[in-house]
């Protein structure tokens, strides 16, 4: 059985420089953190906020945008978007891992634009596991 | 058509997905992630968000029943849950580190389902080890909460008859508490 991969330092190390990256590539993002499947927090930036209860809800989330695909027959949920005044939350699964990629862009950035640069990253994160 | 609604709550791998899966009559709502914490719970996957499952009782009576996730980071997912519910059947472990601490500390987190509605307490894997006595859950419940009335159960979560007559002592206890005046909904 392996560890968590937010026990993992490698793990750590390149989620939290992956954030970095992301951060350089859109000047939008206020917020992000990768998280477990199961709700641990593994890398957020700012760096130094408490991410532990972000992502437990981001990954209870993600649970139930898969139920819903689920209950409506529509196979898996690829993307989940919340929409306020403010900007927009954008949660993807890292391809082929147990990991959640989380943002959250200001009003700056198009739906579009924050869920190209977010899949792009998710993607960038898969490869940096393989 | 009456409705019912009870939540299945207790630590992770007390059996509350299983549970909710015994009793319901259509495919049970899941949100399972594979399980990070395997030291604390030997079990592939555990809950993230909720399990939801429904059962008709006596062919009118529909119970709505939703497993919470057991570990304390979900306690966003608790708050949500128990405004909906009037009833709860706690399931805890008997082979846990501290079954009758972890019974006292989720009964202090969804004390509001007692006043509103009622709550039994299932200890599961009683078999399986010499852990505390039922005698010993309904003791600490006393000593902890004097005149609150919780009926203590040892259940086995795969067991749908055994699900269903904890189930029906929950309705049971809260129709009776309701019917004099001793929770704060009033009748359901």
């Amino acid at each position: 059985m392996s560890p968590g991969l937010h026990t993992q330092p490698a793990v750590v190390n390149a989620a939290s420089a992956l954030l970095a990256e992301m951060k350089d590539a859109s000047s939008s993002l206020t917020y992000a953190a990768l998280l477990t499947d199961d709700g641990f927090d593994v890398a957020r930036l700012p760096g130094q906020t408490d991410g532990a209860r972000f992502a437990g809800m981001a990954s209870s989330m993600q649970a139930l945008g898969d139920a819903v695909a689920h209950e409506l027959k529509i196979g898996n949920s690829e993307y989940i978007i919340i929409a306020s005044g403010k900007g927009y939350v954008v949660q993807l699964r890292v391809p082929g891992q147990e990991l959640v990629l989380s943002g959250l862009f200001d009003n700056d950035a198009t739906v579009g634009n924050a869920l190209a640069i977010s899949r792009s990253f998710a993607q960038k994160m898969a490869e940096l596991l393989k | 058509m009456a409705e019912h609604v009870i939540l299945f709550t207790g630590p992770m791998g007390a059996g509350k997905t299983t549970a909710v899966q015994s009793l319901s009559e259509i495919e049970v709502v899941r949100t399972e992630a594979n399980n990070s914490e395997r030291h604390i719970a030997d079990k592939a996957t555990t809950t993230v968000a909720l399990d939801y499952g429904e059962i008709l009782i006596d062919g009118e009576e529909k119970v709505r029943l939703y497993g919470i996730p057991g570990q304390k980071r979900f306690d966003f997912m608790w708050a949500i849950l128990k405004k909906r519910a009037k009833g709860m059947i706690l399931l805890v472990n008997s082979d846990a580190p501290d079954p009758i601490g972890q019974m006292l500390s989720f009964i202090d987190d969804f004390r509001e389902l007692y006043d509103r509605g009622g709550v039994v307490v299932g200890v599961s894997r009683a078999d399986v080890v010499a852990g505390p006595t039922l005698g010993d859950f309904s003791d600490a419940l006393e000593r902890t909460n004097p005149g609150l009335v919780i009926p203590v159960f040892t259940v086995d979560p795969r067991d749908r008859d055994q699900m269903e007559d904890v189930l029906l002592a929950l309705i049971a206890n809260i129709e009776m508490r309701a019917m004099f005046g001793l929770t704060t909904a009033g009748a359901l």
